[in-house]
């Protein structure tokens, strides 16, 4: 199940006991920097650094890593591409009309803004995979809850959260169940067992639902839902790197700002 | 044992909403400290029983007691029956519901106002009952069935409960998955809980329950120790169950000439008891061996493991979720992980010497199982404790042993 190997790669990954605070701030303030780049290079550098950092100390499966790049690449790519077309200004670069009444324009201004949006979407993406992969969801929620956010949302998340696990596992198994049966062996059959599916998928969360009321009543439920208050102090030595990181990634963009602007 | 009756049943009766009646009018009680098995086919009503026994479920008619005090179904007495009576679902899956084993194994404390250095302490003490120390991070669905089942018995265990409801303990665990709960559930009444658990694998049930009480369409029908519950095949098929192996084995071997005693064997060691005394007259070496405990909670565990390496063909055994933690940590490969005394003795009858590692509440109780061995069977074994630090207990021969002895040391 993949939501278990992202969790199971978090949980495994030498960053694992780094301040939460401290990874966030690595992952936000390059995702802020990438999305205020106007320049493609600052959202470049980010990517690499980070996808470099999570290879090379943070362990994490190169091949792995690369499958998870797969999917929003894709789409970026797709999206880049219709932008191209979509966007215009400045002089033309290449044109395609095959028919008059289809015509396919390529101009500098499409070109230099999909860059950008490329560019951008690149960094960000590593910079959430960055968090994803190093910060397993527990971890998030103790966090959440230092900044203040409403404890009953928290709960809400954390109930969610561990039954996601739990509902994915009866979806898989009854899934399995039908395809062992030749559930999906035809167009038809396949939407009439997928409809099945998510009956019993219902039917299965909801006593799944009850059994919870029940499982918390057994142990007293007063509205009270414990947090996992076992945070990683802040560190100098990994704050400081990620500072001084973030302030090399500032001072590109600010000399490129400056030079652009002269 | 503290014969004081802790939870009690008056005639009770429950119909669910459709009109079905799944228990018909069912009396019994249970003491302080007892093992209990309710035993009965799917269907007969064991799990809508248990779940009367923390107040989840109201008799339609009847009355249950706790204390000797008729429960009582408001808000704050129902918070008093649930910390006081450990409820474990038979799906950890559905009672495990915190993303972590610590906020889990808390949530009981925490509800119930402890504080947090309490809740703190709580939890590291339950997850130490139950062996997983060092899991307080981890998300359930990173855990395997046996560990899922030990954090939910934690999360019961954290609020200290004075009885503890099992509904089908091994239910989903693989065969050494169910030995260690057993012996954990041992473990547990050995510190003083009393624990019921509902089951249909007689096999389980016979040599583990003081008292089995045996259901079948909501009713009880037969309540007795285990030889006598389920030696009556009359009551056994009522209850569309089987008689256990060990029982039907006996029975067989009685017909044949052999001398049964009154209590019917219960374990392998009975049953070679039972052969070896009517083939040789006795079933023991004339040179039976030693058994060796090894407190792990002791000062001087660091002694143990060198004692350990100094006879590499030591048949060692442990009891109890540290003493199997110790030994895994200190790499001493452990041939028995449950039934420990039992097959020592067993061991000790072959002449041949062998080791128990175990926690400090349960040093006594080796030399207490052994000592009542060699009363019934007139054979003598030698007990002795290889922590200095602890008072050796011996039973017939005695082979002291200390560290000056020791050359390893």
């Amino acid at each position: 199940m993949l939501e278990t190997n992202l969790d199971s790669v978090a949980q495994q990954s030498a960053f694992r006991h780094i301040n939460t605070g401290t990874k966030l701030i690595l992952a936000l303030g390059s995702l802020i920097l990438c999305l205020i780049s106007p320049f493609p290079v600052v959202p470049l550098i980010s990517g690499i650094v980070l996808s470099l950092v999570l290879i090379i100390p943070g362990r994490t499966s190169p091949r792995l890593y690369g499958e998870l790049l797969l999917g929003p690449a894709i789409f970026t790519v797709v999206s880049v591409v219709v932008l191209l077309f979509l966007l215009g200004g400045g002089d033309v670069i290449w044109r395609f009309n095959p028919v008059p009444w289809i015509n396919l324009t390529i101009t500098t201004g499409s070109l230099a803004q999909s860059t950008i949006v490329l560019f951008r979407v690149f960094g960000c993406s590593i910079a959430m995979f960055f968090i994803v992969l190093t910060t397993p969801v527990t971890d998030l929620f103790n966090g959440m809850k230092r900044v203040g956010i409403p404890i009953e949302l928290i709960d809400l998340m954390m109930i969610i959260y561990r039954y996601i696990f739990i509902v994915y596992a009866q979806a898989f198994e009854i899934w399995q169940a039908q395809v062992m049966r030749l559930g999906y062996s035809r167009p038809m059959e396949a939407i009439r067992s997928f409809s099945m599916l998510c009956g019993m998928l219902f039917i299965s969360s909801w006593n799944a639902g009850e059994d919870l009321i029940h499982a918390m009543d057994c142990r007293c439920y007063d509205g009270i839902f414990p947090s996992l208050d076992i945070a990683e102090p802040v560190q100098m030595r990994s704050l400081l790197p990620v500072v001084l990181y973030l302030g090399g990634l500032a001072g590109i963009l600010l000399v490129m700002t400056t030079r652009s602007v002269i | 044992m503290n014969s004081k009756i802790i939870l009690e049943a008056r005639e009770v009766r429950y119909r669910y909403p459709g009109n079905l009646e799944a228990i018909k009018g069912i009396s019994f009680h249970m003491r302080r400290g007892e093992k209990i098995a309710l035993v009965g086919p799917n269907g007969a009503g064991k799990s809508t029983l248990l779940q009367m026994f923390n107040g989840m479920i109201r008799p339609t008619s009847g009355t249950m007691l706790f204390d000797n005090e008729p429960i009582r179904y408001d808000t704050s007495s129902l918070r008093q029956i649930r910390k006081r009576v450990g409820f474990v679902l038979q799906n950890p899956d559905r009672q495990i519901i915190a993303p972590t084993v610590y906020q889990d194994v808390a949530f009981g404390p925490a509800n119930l106002g402890y504080d947090e250095q309490a809740i703190r302490q709580a939890v590291a003490l339950a997850l130490r009952q139950v062996g997983l120390t060092g899991f307080e991070r981890r998300p359930p669905h990173q855990l395997s069935g046996g560990e899922k089942k030990r954090v939910a018995i934690a999360g019961v265990l954290a609020m200290d409960p004075d009885v503890l409801v099992f509904d089908e303990p091994t239910s989903g665990l693989d065969p050494s998955g169910s030995e260690d709960l057993m012996e954990l559930l041992d473990e547990l009444n050995h510190d003083g809980k009393t624990i019921v658990i509902s089951t249909h694998d007689v096999e389980l049930a016979y040599p583990w329950a003081e008292r089995a009480i045996l259901l079948a369409d909501g009713q009880i029908i037969r309540e007795d120790v285990p030889d006598v519950a389920f030696g009556n095949t009359k009551f056994v098929r009522m209850a569309h169950l089987s008689v256990p192996t060990l029982l039907e084995l006996s029975a067989e071997l009685g017909k044949r000439g052999f001398t049964i005693p009154e209590r019917k064997p219960r374990s392998v060691l009975d049953m070679v008891h039972v052969i070896e005394s009517h083939l040789h007259g006795s079933c023991c070496h004339p040179a039976p061996g030693t058994i060796t405990v090894g407190n792990v909670d002791g000062g001087e565990a660091s002694y143990l493991t060198a004692w350990v390496k100094a006879r590499p063909g030591i048949v060692a055994g442990a009891m109890g979720s540290r003493a199997k933690q110790y030994a895994a940590q200190e790499q001493i490969a452990l041939e028995f992980t449950y039934g420990v005394i039992d097959k020592c003795i067993l061991r000790a009858l072959r002449g041949q010497d062998s080791l128990i590692l175990t926690n400090g509440s349960m040093v006594s109780r080796v030399a207490v199982r052994v000592e009542a061995y060699c009363k019934e069977s007139g054979n003598s074994i030698g007990v002795t404790s290889l922590n200095t630090t602890d008072q050796a207990s011996v039973t017939g021969i005695a082979h002291d042993e200390t560290k000056k002895d020791d050359p390893s040391y």
